[in-house]
């Protein structure tokens, strides 16, 4: 099972063990945003709870009410939580969305792809 | 001149500055760049987001002692976007004098995003007699920082007959005096009644609050012990937890719980397959009836009128 889709602000990519979406260069992710991001996820997903591999390098902005919605609604069905980043911006937004935003589901963020799958491996096992 | 890294670090203590003084409204232009101070603006303008919105629910929840100034930015405008009129909080706001804003349209305060917006929005509703919308705008003041908001824009007709007329109009809200001139005079004390208990609470008691918060979002699903025994196991009492929590959150241990689970419930609705019977157990309801009452109270729909 391979699956993708694409809106105006990320690509996803579905094999039936990871969920990879990539969040485009946008100028902001507001409310709207993160309500359409989180809502072609779990249609994407169909109920199954996976690990997710979150491609956020191009990201600069994100308001409030948009991580406010990704940490809680945006929350559902996922089994551990990987960032790809790109130091020091989006370095410093995923430090920030991790301490403002605690949750049970494992995340971290990464550089590297392959250490964030191993990651990702090692949380759902 | 706007890359140079002075400039940009110019602009990040004027920011702090405005937040030193209790202004949270402000923002800084992000940009696409990929360096220390670009980071540092991105994190400063989050974190402003965040003691924003703490601040104003602190206000409103427990504001027995926070003063709270309202600022409004309210201006008229002709038809063609030129400004007739503008507050003392305007000006303030945006950091100019009267006379540099009066006869020039306001697009030239706007950054160029927001000017896009206006151009293309507003001839649409100049083509009604009268109309009435909310526009997320965002204003560039005399310093380079981004005032954004959503702006209440009432198109009217004036009465002499020259036309139509803009009413722009929005508000902010800034703890103490805020601005050296053009002071709000009126400053709006919240109190919510006698009645309500006070606790004085430590860093440890908050912090053991924050966890109870976190913890009741972790746990949706799961049946909430009593307030007694939540106390015990966190290491405190009754009265501290009950009274601290809503002094904190500015809401109920309870009704906090509930409210979370009806985001999870709709949040299933909206984008699962699961039944509603499923999803009622799944966030934690006992009954369906008190479900879909609090729910539809909530969001004014009931559950399976959303799902349809």
């Amino acid at each position: 099972m391979k699956r993708t889709h694409e809106n105006n602000y990320a690509v996803y990519l579905l094999t039936h063990e990871l969920m990879h979406v990539i969040y485009k260069k946008v100028p902001l992710i507001d409310l709207k945003a993160a309500q359409l991001i989180v809502q072609d996820r779990m249609y994407l997903q169909e109920g199954k709870e996976m690990p997710v591999l979150c491609d956020i390098r191009d990201v600069r902005t994100i308001n409030k009410a948009a991580r406010d919605y990704l940490a809680r609604e945006g929350s559902l069905w996922i089994k551990a939580l990987a960032f790809l980043i790109d130091p020091p911006v989006t370095d410093d937004l995923s430090i920030f969305y991790m301490d403002t935003n605690p949750s049970k589901i494992p995340t971290a963020s990464f550089v590297s792809k392959s250490e964030a799958l191993a990651f990702l491996a090692k949380h759902t096992s | 001149m706007e890359n140079n890294d002075d400039f940009r670090v110019k602009r990040i203590k004027k920011m702090l500055l405005e937040m030193a003084k209790g202004n949270f409204f402000y923002t800084l232009e992000p940009s696409d760049r990929n360096d220390n101070i670009a980071s540092l603006v991105v994190m400063l303008n989050m974190v402003s987001e965040e003691i924003r919105a703490a601040f104003i629910h602190q206000g409103f929840a427990n504001a027995h002692t926070t003063p709270q100034c309202i600022i409004q930015l309210s201006l008229i405008l002709d038809d063609r976007g030129q400004i007739e009129l503008v507050t003392n909080g305007t000006c303030s706001l945006l950091s100019y004098l009267p006379k540099d804003l009066i006869g020039k349209p306001i697009t030239e305060f706007m950054t160029e995003k927001s000017r896009e917006r206006w151009t293309k929005k507003l001839s649409k509703y100049l083509k009604r007699e009268r109309s009435e919308t909310v526009l997320f705008l965002e204003f560039l003041t005399n310093e380079g920082l981004v005032l954004a908001k959503d702006c209440q824009l009432s198109v009217y007709q004036a009465l002499d007959g020259s036309g139509q007329k803009i009413l722009l109009n929005t508000v902010f809200f800034s703890k103490g005096e805020p601005f050296e001139t053009g002071l709000p005079k009126k400053t709006l004390k919240v109190t919510k009644g006698t009645k309500e208990h006070k606790v004085t609470l430590t860093p440890k008691d908050i912090q053991i609050i924050r966890g109870v918060h976190d913890a009741i979002i972790n746990n949706l699903d799961k049946d909430l012990p009593s307030l007694k025994e939540l106390a015990h196991q966190e290491g405190t009492n009754e009265y501290k937890l009950k009274y601290g929590f809503k002094q904190v959150y500015g809401t109920t241990i309870f009704r906090f719980l509930i409210q979370e689970r009806l985001r999870m419930a709709r949040t299933l609705i909206l984008h699962s397959t699961h039944t509603i019977k499923q999803i009622v157990q799944m966030t934690g309801f006992k009954s369906k009836t008190h479900f879909s009452r609090a729910f539809k109270d909530k969001y004014g729909r009931s559950p399976s009128e959303l799902r349809s």
